[in-house]
């Protein structure tokens, strides 16, 4: 298991190491002083694990996350932030407590190992997940589950359950990462996922009119329906 | 002219009997007053058990008066002149002796109870001001606290002399914290020796991003000021300045005399997308409040933040 250690203390960033050191099955393949060294080193050495400070230079380990298309397996590693790391009510995260005790890091380990046998996605796979910070809200969205994508200046809100979270990317850009066999372009500000749709009718001038799940009905325009059309009789 | 014409010694028999009376049967109502929690009544249940008093008071008193003349005068009504008197019927009089104790004794009662209720808000704002005080005394940051903890630990095995001077910093550090608990004001001289430690501490956890400058102004150093104010200052020079940079940079603590006041400067770089000017920070709101409260408008701090290349903390207490 390849583990990235991301602290701006290098004190902590030893201490850390050496209790990693008597776990044989992990190797600490690099550390980081600060988000844009980590977001650097989690995309050249693709850790398993990256052991993430809250309080950074910079930005916090929070805005790293927001900024990475892969996620590796996460544990937040704290002084006293461990208030904030509970926040994450629906997709629990691993938290360590500084000074780390060897018992929980390896209760951590533990459940890290288990997910990482499954072993971790090709690199040009499709996104699955994202890390969205929202104001103070943060979450885990597993992509699967979002039903809309809708763009909104160079932003993009997701219609995610009963959540709205805005994520701070273009909608084209979002696109050339998502699934093609799952998400499709329906309109010029809007991309829907294939497994939320319920039915279909045919509208005006070749559009078609899409209703998901949800009792939402979105526009599909004309050059996107025969797309759609194609795509369909294919299936 | 109330006594014209009456000896002195039966007019002072007469009165001297009733302003005893008087004495007494008030001290009785305030110790009923006291013993039965009226005063932390609502106002008009005290108001209203206090008129009743008034009333038992000066029917007894007009009765002892009445009583008093038969003994001295010989007579239902004490023979008193003047304009309130002359003239009147017997019962008039008598009705006037009753208004006259009910007069006096109501004055009475309502300066007691003035006086009372003022000494009982002076106590409730000066415990209140402490009370605040207590609460605004910055401590330290549980954050760096266990940030430190860490440092050392990570020290014990290869640097185990740096290990031992971190604990020794540490150790002063909360020792200061601990005793200046019940004090609301040190020597600049005092509160420097423990941002050395404190700062000795940051180092540890910083390594070469935090780099000091010192100014210290000789006369300074006995100024009293409020405790931990400059820790406070420097703690969030720290955290909104050096932390937030990669390279880290150097922080400027000043102290000089103005006049009749202690400047105290802390200037920290001023990372960039940093907010402008106003405290935002909880411990440097509480400070400005604490100064308040322990200066009024003589102590001040001030977060100027117009330079864009740094961030000035500057607090003036008198000297």
């Amino acid at each position: 298991m390849k583990a990235l250690v991301v602290d701006d203390e290098p004190l902590a960033r030893r201490e850390l190491r050496r209790l990693l050191a008597a776990f044989p099955s992990v190797e600490v393949i690099g550390e980081a002083g600060n988000i844009d060294d980590a977001k650097a080193r989690i995309e050249q050495l693709a850790p398993d694990v990256v052991f993430l400070d809250i309080q950074m230079p910079g930005g916090t380990g929070f805005d790293l996350l927001t900024r990475l298309d892969r996620l590796p397996r996460i544990v937040f590693t704290t002084a006293y932030d461990q208030y904030a790391v509970k926040a994450f009510e629906v997709n629990a995260l691993d938290y360590l407590l500084k000074p780390v005790e060897p018992e929980r890091l390896a209760a951590a380990l533990h459940k890290i190992q288990a997910a990482v046998t499954h072993g971790s996605p090709a690199a040009d796979a499709p996104l699955e997940q994202l890390f969205i910070k929202d104001g103070p809200r943060c979450w885990f969205v597993p992509l699967r589950e979002v039903g809309v994508f809708t763009s909104e200046g160079n932003y993009v809100r997701l219609l995610w359950g009963r959540e709205r979270p805005l994520l701070g990317r273009s909608l084209a850009a979002l696109e050339t990462k998502l699934d093609p066999r799952r998400f499709f372009r329906a309109n010029r500000g809007q991309i829907v996922n294939l497994d939320f749709i319920q039915g279909v009718e045919a509208g005006e001038g070749g559009r078609l009119h899409v209703q998901l799940r949800d009792g939402l009905e979105i526009e599909v325009s004309r050059r996107q329906a025969r797309l759609f059309k194609a795509r369909s009789t294919v299936d | 002219m109330i006594f014209a014409s009456q000896p002195w010694s039966k007019a002072g028999a007469l009165w001297g009997g009733i302003s005893i009376a008087g004495v007494g049967l008030t001290h009785v109502l305030r110790v009923l007053a006291r013993r039965h929690g009226w005063l932390a009544m609502p106002p008009d249940a005290l108001l209203g058990r206090m008129f009743a008093g008034v009333l038992v008071i000066a029917t007894l008193a007009w009765w002892l008066t009445l009583e008093l003349a038969q003994v001295v005068y010989d007579a239902r009504i004490p023979p008193l002149s003047g304009v309130l008197y002359d003239k009147l019927s017997p019962g008039g009089q008598l009705r006037n002796v009753f208004i006259f104790q009910v007069l006096v004794h109501g004055c009475w009662v309502a300066i007691y109870l003035a006086v009372t209720m003022q000494r009982q808000r002076w106590r409730t704002q000066v415990s209140l001001q402490q009370a605040e005080l207590r609460l605004l005394k910055s401590q330290l940051n549980p954050h760096f606290l266990f940030n430190a903890l860490n440092g050392v630990r990570s020290l014990i095995a290869d640097e185990p002399d740096r290990a031992r001077d971190a604990v020794t910093h540490l150790a002063k550090t909360l020792r200061y914290t601990l005793a200046v608990g019940d004090e609301d004001l040190v020597s600049l001289e005092r509160e420097l020796e423990m941002v050395e430690d404190y700062l000795a501490l940051e180092s540890l956890r910083l390594a070469e991003r935090l780099r000091v400058e010192r100014d210290i102004a000789a006369a300074a150093r006995t100024v009293r000021l409020p405790a931990m104010l400059l820790q406070t200052l420097v703690e969030n020079a720290i955290k909104h300045g050096i932390a937030e940079l990669k390279e880290g940079g150097t922080l400027r603590v000043g102290a000089r005399i103005d006049g009749d006041f202690l400047v105290l400067q802390v200037t920290n770089p001023r990372p960039p997308g940093a907010p402008g000017s106003n405290p935002e920070g909880v411990g440097l709101r509480n400070a400005t409040e604490r100064l308040r409260l322990l200066f009024g408008d003589r102590g001040t701090l001030r977060l100027d933040a117009s330079n864009a290349a740094c961030v000035v903390a500057e607090v003036r207490v008198p000297a």
